[in-house]
């Protein structure tokens, strides 16, 4: 599985989205579960996926679906 | 006066909040006569609170002015509200300037709040109500707490005692001030004549960072769940000189981050102080003395000044015996009046004189340290927010034409209902309602739920 798909499926898994959701315009407290609850486990699963671990900057600056693309590629993940 | 506030610098600030605004103690004195010449007489209000300086000043003012306050928060969902409202009757809102409809009157503003009049008949109210708080905030329960003056100026007496709290302290009050122990960190501070760091933000956002390094704070106070957020975010490692202490509570801590947060302090001079206690207690009742963090791991510690714990048998016999699991009994002036269901019980008096079964499953060591080992009442802390299980079964029976059981843990609640094409919807809609995250609920589908003879549910086949 691409990166990418990988990306928009743990988007869709942890916010119960449904699978045709246009999930790329997603804010942070868009979406319900998208809460501070929400936002740790959403970085754990990345984490668990990509095999790498978030500077704290990055998780607090993590705030929409686009801008987490940008922050997976500064740690070298191929997006 | 309520906390002495009137023996306080007067140009001393009181309360800083993450908007920019702010306020002196003579600010919040002055306002308070001025909002005193609306009450005439004793009346009810409901605070809609967002952890602003607006929110604060008008709950202050109420209690200075001996208006009973109804704390709620500002985003609690609109049904649950007006059930609330048609409930008890408050003369008077005070809400968010933005949640001003059109149609209503303003009769006094202040700092982006504004007091609303309900046109609703106040109930009679006891003379010594103070406060009434949700006792689960987030399921919008109609059942209240009844607190009394001196359970608040007892309360703030004796915690800000037992945290040495001073008037150079900058406490973060994150936790919500309509939750008991958001507002317990409120009062005890301004009794010492501190400075209240108030935010609606939580540690995901950089502003929460901002807001907490730009005022230096001085003491964080949270819920478990905080501190696991604040792990990821490498927080042990943050270098934080003005912090002094950290402290939790609304629930149990894991064993490793208990020794985390103790390990943390011990590294870098900081005091770490968890607390126990329950919005019937007007916040805390235990507290685990720092130096004893490392020794007494996972341990509530011992009452708190002027309070007094013991364990008592089914039989309500005392125990006097280490090691041995039996429900928990508090006795201090925090102890709440009773409770509150609906607007006639406003006129009770103290139902409790002073004594709290906590239903809390406890046992105490040799050392007189106290352990949780378990809960006799049917509610769940999920991520340390105390939510209701017959209430969480209510809501979803009166919404689903469903027969509906909820059981489960700190981690997780457990919902089992008869209608298997429900299950997703159910738990969007309880977790919209109860405003917790909906990873916190586990669906099943149960064709029959098992019931004893007279038509009980047995939870404990579930």
């Amino acid at each position: 599985m691409k990166n990418c798909e990988k990306y928009r499926n743990i988007f869709i898994e942890r916010f119960s989205l449904e699978e045709d959701f246009d999930v790329k315009k997603i804010k942070r407290y868009d979406v319900t579960d998208w809460d501070s609850v929400g936002h740790m486990m959403l970085i754990t699963a990345l984490e668990d996926s990509f095999d790498m671990m978030f500077e704290m900057e990055d998780i607090l600056a993590f705030d929409t679906y686009e801008n987490g693309i940008e922050i997976l590629k500064k740690y070298g993940i191929e997006m | 006066m309520f906390l002495e506030l009137d023996q306080k610098s007067s140009n001393n600030i009181a309360l800083i909040d993450s908007e920019g605004q702010q306020a002196t103690y003579g600010d919040v004195v002055a306002f308070s006569q001025l909002f005193g010449t609306i009450f005439p007489l004793k009346t009810l209000i409901i605070v809609l609170n967002n952890n602003t300086v607006g929110s604060a000043m008008g709950y202050l003012a109420a209690m200075i002015e001996r208006v009973v306050p109804l704390m709620l928060s500002a985003t609690m969902d609109g049904e649950l509200l007006k059930e609330l409202t048609d409930t008890y009757h408050p003369e008077f809102l005070w809400k968010p300037m933005d949640m001003v409809q059109g149609n209503e009157t303003v009769v006094l503003e202040k700092c982006g709040y504004a007091l609303v009049p309900t046109g609703l008949e106040p109930y009679p109210l006891y003379e010594d109500l103070s406060l009434l708080l949700t006792t689960s905030g987030s399921t919008g329960s109609p059942k209240l707490v009844r607190h009394s003056y001196n359970n608040l100026e007892a309360q703030a007496r004796n915690i800000s005692a037992f945290f040495d709290a001073k008037e150079d302290d900058k406490p973060m009050v994150d936790l919500p001030i309509n939750y008991t122990m958001g507002l317990s960190v409120l009062n005890s501070y301004l009794y010492a004549g501190a400075t209240a760091l108030l935010t609606g933000l939580n540690p995901i956002s950089p502003k929460y960072w901002e807001f907490l390094k730009t005022n230096e704070a001085t003491v964080l106070t949270n819920v478990p769940y905080y501190y696991e957020i604040l792990k990821k975010l490498r927080f042990f490692r943050m270098d934080l000189p003005y912090l002094r202490i950290i402290t939790q509570g609304g629930g149990k801590m894991s064993d490793e981050l208990y020794m985390e947060c103790a390990e943390y302090a011990k590294r870098t001079g900081k005091k770490f102080i968890p607390t126990y206690g329950q919005t019937e207690g007007s916040a805390r009742m235990a507290y685990l003395p720092a130096e004893l963090a490392y020794e007494k791991c996972g341990s509530i510690g011992r009452a708190i000044p002027n309070g007094k714990l013991y364990l008592i048998n089914d039989d309500e016999t005392v125990i006097t015996e280490p090691d041995v699991v039996g429900e928990m009994v508090y006795e201090g002036p925090n102890v709440t009046l009773g409770y509150a269901v609906k607007g006639e019980d406003l006129i009770l008096g103290d139902e409790r004189h002073g004594v709290l079964k906590t239903g809390d499953m406890v046992k105490m060591d040799a050392d007189g340290c106290f352990y949780i080992v378990g809960r006799k009442k049917r509610f769940l802390k999920l991520w340390g927010y105390r939510v209701g299980l017959d209430e969480c079964e209510n809501i979803i029976k009166s919404a689903f034409d469903v027969e509906c059981a909820c059981v489960g843990d700190d981690e997780r609640m457990r919902i089992y209902v008869n209608s298997e094409a429900e299950l997703d919807t159910i738990k969007k809609y309880i977790a919209s309602k109860t405003n917790v995250n909906s990873s916190a609920f586990e669906m099943h589908y149960i064709e029959k739920l098992p019931r004893n003879d007279a038509g009980k549910i047995l939870y404990s086949k579930l």
